[in-house]
């Protein structure tokens, strides 16, 4: 039997208060946030492998640090950051049809569609029609793109807004790259995807999938019997923190469950193996591991698992407002079967995710009226009680 | 003087390459279905590199504005091009692919 508080014994730094609702409901709190966090810390906006030939870009909107960024591929395969805004008069440079917009070129270009100015994937001004008609004053060499920060980590493409980041990615990520390193992110590369707007807070969603404890009340449908309602090697490094969600042994899985899982693996509700978890994942090799659950400050948490691991990203768009995105990756299937089995465990995520996405509105509407100004923390939910913790530093800082 | 691009295997159908040749010029040359065709690289229009650019209905579509022309006779099909291409036969001698070199004046 687990103490009832170990996580606070563990971390009394974070102490046993109730957490304010404040910071979910105010639009000046929230203007705070993209000052001192979104347009100073390094976002998570992309894999490498979505971009694989030269000339690839993908324009990703990121409303929380009040721009969109092109991500392109170079005819030297390197990927470069940058904002989409023309020299000339500010128009955006790609038309984006989206929050996220994909583009090939393989001239390694992007071309404005106002006045057919043409910038490289290095971000210099190629070409300006009529360039004669502009005076003396102005330089195509002073006139690229707008550069943004950006690295890359595991396959994953991060950029920094700021004009000179504070960290950089290696330092931010401190112990949490360690802790990931080697789980072959690229070889499980079948990937399903689901987003929508959320009328909430982005730490509302945060929250709502950073414990275990709600599994056996929202997920009864979804998820009956499945995981335990506690977390397992919870870690905190840094902003960043991680944590072990486990299995209840013994749970009778479906017949289609059964099946599915005898052939392939992509079910979160299966035993798991562990001959793709770098040693510092289920360092206890407790036989009911189940995944990695982890958080990414600030708006991007990675699970991992034998054979599986998915991402939620939570993209601020206002006090009340967030743009949720999840995907799920496992190894391609190689059979007709397999695909069948993929699908299986899709649908079953899919029903787990809008059981997830269901509560929020329906948290930030209650937060909003007023009538509870705090949350009440379980120890189980140190992750939520560590994130709000950290936001305030920034804030405040 | 003929100057030789490439060997016809070298080029894939439906694809365009650049080459410069040693009179100084570049040119695109292009396999279509019904044969290797060559046109000036550079666009009339903007200062693009045309073997950028992608092939579609016969056409190359300039990379910089979606301008394009015929790869056949070189006329501007595609607005902002209006002014045509120059085109140079291609011929192909046992399985080799040359165009004609520019005379050189004086």
């Amino acid at each position: 039997m687990n103490a009832p508080h170990r996580w606070l014994q563990n971390n009394p730094g974070l102490g046993d208060g109730p957490i304010p609702v404040e910071p979910y409901i105010s639009p000046e709190y929230y203007k705070r946030e993209q000052e001192k966090i979104f347009s100073k810390v390094w976002l998570c906006v992309g894999r490498e492998q979505e971009l694989p030939k030269a000339g690839d870009y993908k324009v990703k909107r990121l409303d929380a640090a009040k721009t969109s960024v092109i991500l392109m591929r170079g005819k030297d395969m390197r990927i470069r950051a940058f904002h989409n805004a023309c020299a000339h008069r500010g128009n955006t440079v790609v038309t984006e049809t989206g929050e996220e917009t994909f583009g090939a070129s393989k001239a390694a270009i992007v071309t404005c569609r106002f006045h057919g100015w043409v910038y490289g994937a290095d971000g210099a001004l190629k070409l300006v029609p009529q360039e004669s008609n502009f005076y003396d004053c102005f330089r195509k060499e002073d006139n690229g793109l707008a550069p943004i920060h950006v690295d890359t980590w595991e396959g994953f493409i991060f950029v920094n807004v700021a004009q000179t980041p504070d960290a950089t990615l290696a330092e931010f990520l401190g112990e949490y790259a360690g802790h990931f390193a080697g789980f072959p992110f690229d070889k499980l590369s079948y990937e399903f995807t689901y987003r929508t707007y959320l009328d909430c807070n982005w730490k509302v969603a945060h929250d709502a999938f950073a414990e275990a404890y709600h599994v056996e009340t929202i997920h009864a449908g979804s998820f009956p019997n499945a995981f335990c309602g506690g977390l397992e090697n919870v870690k905190l490094m840094g902003p960043h923190r991680t944590s072990a969600v486990c299995l209840t042994l013994g749970a009778t899985p479906t017949a289609v469950a059964t099946l599915a899982n005898s052939l392939a693996q992509g079910s979160l509700v299966a035993v798991r193996g562990e001959s793709m978890l770098p040693p510092t994942l289920n360092p206890d090799h407790r036989p009911n591991f189940a995944f990695e659950l982890s958080v990414l400050f600030p708006n991007t948490l990675i699970h991992v698992s034998e054979g599986i691991w998915f991402t939620h990203q939570f993209w601020p768009m206002g006090h009340n407002k967030t743009l949720w995105e999840g995907r799920y990756y496992v190894a391609p299937p190689t059979s007709y079967s397999q695909r069948w089995a993929l699908e299986h465990a899709m649908t079953l995520q899919r029903n787990a995710w809008l059981e997830d996405t269901a509560t929020m509105e329906d948290t930030q509407r209650a937060m909003e009226s007023g009538a509870k100004p705090f949350q009440n923390l379980q120890d189980d939910e140190i992750l939520i009680r560590h994130g709000a913790h950290v936001v305030d530093t920034y804030v405040n800082a | 003087m003929k100057l030789r691009l490439c060997s016809r295997g070298d080029l894939p159908t439906c694809e365009v390459r650049r080459f410069e040749l040693a009179d100084g010029r570049a040119v695109a040359l292009y396999h279509l279905e019904d044969g290797f065709f060559a046109t000036d690289d550079l666009c009339t229009h903007g200062e693009a590199s045309l073997a950028d650019g992608e092939i579609e209905d016969g056409r190359i579509v300039c990379p910089y504005h979606l301008g394009a022309f015929d790869i056949r006779t070189g006329k501007a099909t595609d607005a902002p091009c209006h002014i045509p291409l120059k085109t140079y036969p291609v011929v192909e001698i046992d399985g080799e692919l040359f165009v004609e070199g520019e005379k050189v004046e004086g």
